[in-house]
């Protein structure tokens, strides 16, 4: 993970064209300035990320209003580099570094563990028609992804996130961590190389 | 790479192409060979069918917070804390005396016994004054209660229960 501090990540993001940056930034300026629709549109996938991240459910509802609540705050420091998505995932690692380092969250962390739970999860799946072995299938696939994301590193694990969840795109997953691109392919082969192997599928 | 039918994307190359940063030979290979864009397919499907029942079931969490923190703040206003600091102090001001009074007793019954005379009216009046200073708190707690939850006595209802 980059050595970068929480206000430093404020600022960590991709570089692109004068223009480019000028017209994003001017698209997204007015989402940072509706709290209600920062939270309508992103606080579930923010709490999706730190859970998978942390394993926490308490702490990931923590993070997600706290990233929120700072990049609202902090409106005036984004520059329209990157997209809000984007830079709202940097500021949600950077809380969970830092909780992460904490003495507390490891005494919480040895002392419970609270993931999110795979059975509920599959609950939720999309209808799949009235196929009864396609549910199973889904659900199975479901859960198996679930475990063998959790069995990542936490570097595997962010990347992984962040490009298959997020769908942020590789070069900007670059400058958000602040480690090259070659690293940060380096970490999504090996973690789909171990998300694949413990799928069991043909791929 | 070489893109050969006969010859299927080794994982490398497969999972370049997963991450979006397959080379050209490889996209060539892929369009050209059922098995290898099965296998790219099936991952992205089942990645697919993960990303939508995780975001529902995210949604499903974040909305379940937003009704949390949507709470009026009047439902539980520093009256619930008055209300439970006041019960708490009612407790220790019972226990207390309670328990000096009958120290010794489950140790020493006989003692007990025979010490009883001795603390009559001292303490009979000492414990008096405590049960009303209880009395007092409860009935602040009450007040506080009341108010917490607008249960106001309302008029017209006292005037059918009080007697002509």
């Amino acid at each position: 993970m980059g050595a970068y501090s929480s206000t430093e990540s404020l600022n960590a993001v991709p570089r692109l064209g004068i223009q480019s940056r000028s017209i994003r930034r001017t698209e997204t300026i007015g989402e940072l300035d509706d709290i209600d629709g920062l939270v309508r549109n992103y606080r579930a996938k923010l709490l999706r990320f730190v859970i998978y991240s942390t394993g926490d459910l308490d702490l990931a509802e923590s993070i997600a209003q706290d990233t929120l609540l700072k990049a609202y705050l902090n409106r005036d420091k984004f520059r329209g580099d990157c997209s809000v998505k984007t830079w709202l995932t940097g500021i949600a690692i950077n809380l969970t570094r830092d909780h992460m380092r904490s003495a507390k969250f490891k005494f919480w962390k040895q002392a419970s563990s609270q993931a999110m739970d795979v059975h509920e999860l599959a609950s939720f799946l999309p209808a799949q028609g009235s196929d009864p072995e396609r549910q199973v299938l889904a659900k199975e696939n479901v859960k198996q992804l679930s475990q063998a994301i959790e069995t990542l590193s936490h570097k595997q694990r962010t990347v992984f996130l962040m490009k298959f969840l997020e769908e942020i795109p590789v070069n900007e997953i670059s400058q958000v961590l602040n480690i090259p691109v070659n690293t940060v392919r380096t970490h999504l082969h090996r973690a789909l190389h171990s998300v694949r192997s413990k799928m069991g599928a043909s791929l | 790479m070489i893109p050969d039918p006969m010859n299927h994307l080794p994982d490398e190359a497969l999972n370049d192409i997963l991450i979006g940063m397959g080379s050209a030979e490889a996209e060539k290979h892929l369009s050209a060979c059922p098995v290898c864009r099965g296998k790219v397919e099936e991952f992205r499907s089942g990645l697919e069918e993960f990303n939508q029942t995780t975001l529902v079931w995210s949604e499903a969490r974040s909305n379940a917070m937003e009704r949390i923190h949507a709470r009026p703040r009047s439902q539980r206003g520093p009256y619930t804390f008055v209300g439970w600091a006041l019960t708490a102090a009612a407790l220790v001001a019972i226990a207390v005396p309670v328990l000096r009074h009958n120290d010794g007793f489950w140790s020493n019954q006989k003692t007990a016994q025979v010490a009883l005379p001795e603390d009559s009216d001292a303490q009979i009046a000492k414990d008096n004054e405590l049960l009303k200073a209880v009395n007092e708190a409860i009935n602040q707690d009450d007040e506080s209660l009341k108010n917490e939850h607008q249960l106001l006595e309302r008029p017209h209802l006292r005037l059918k229960a009080r007697p002509e």
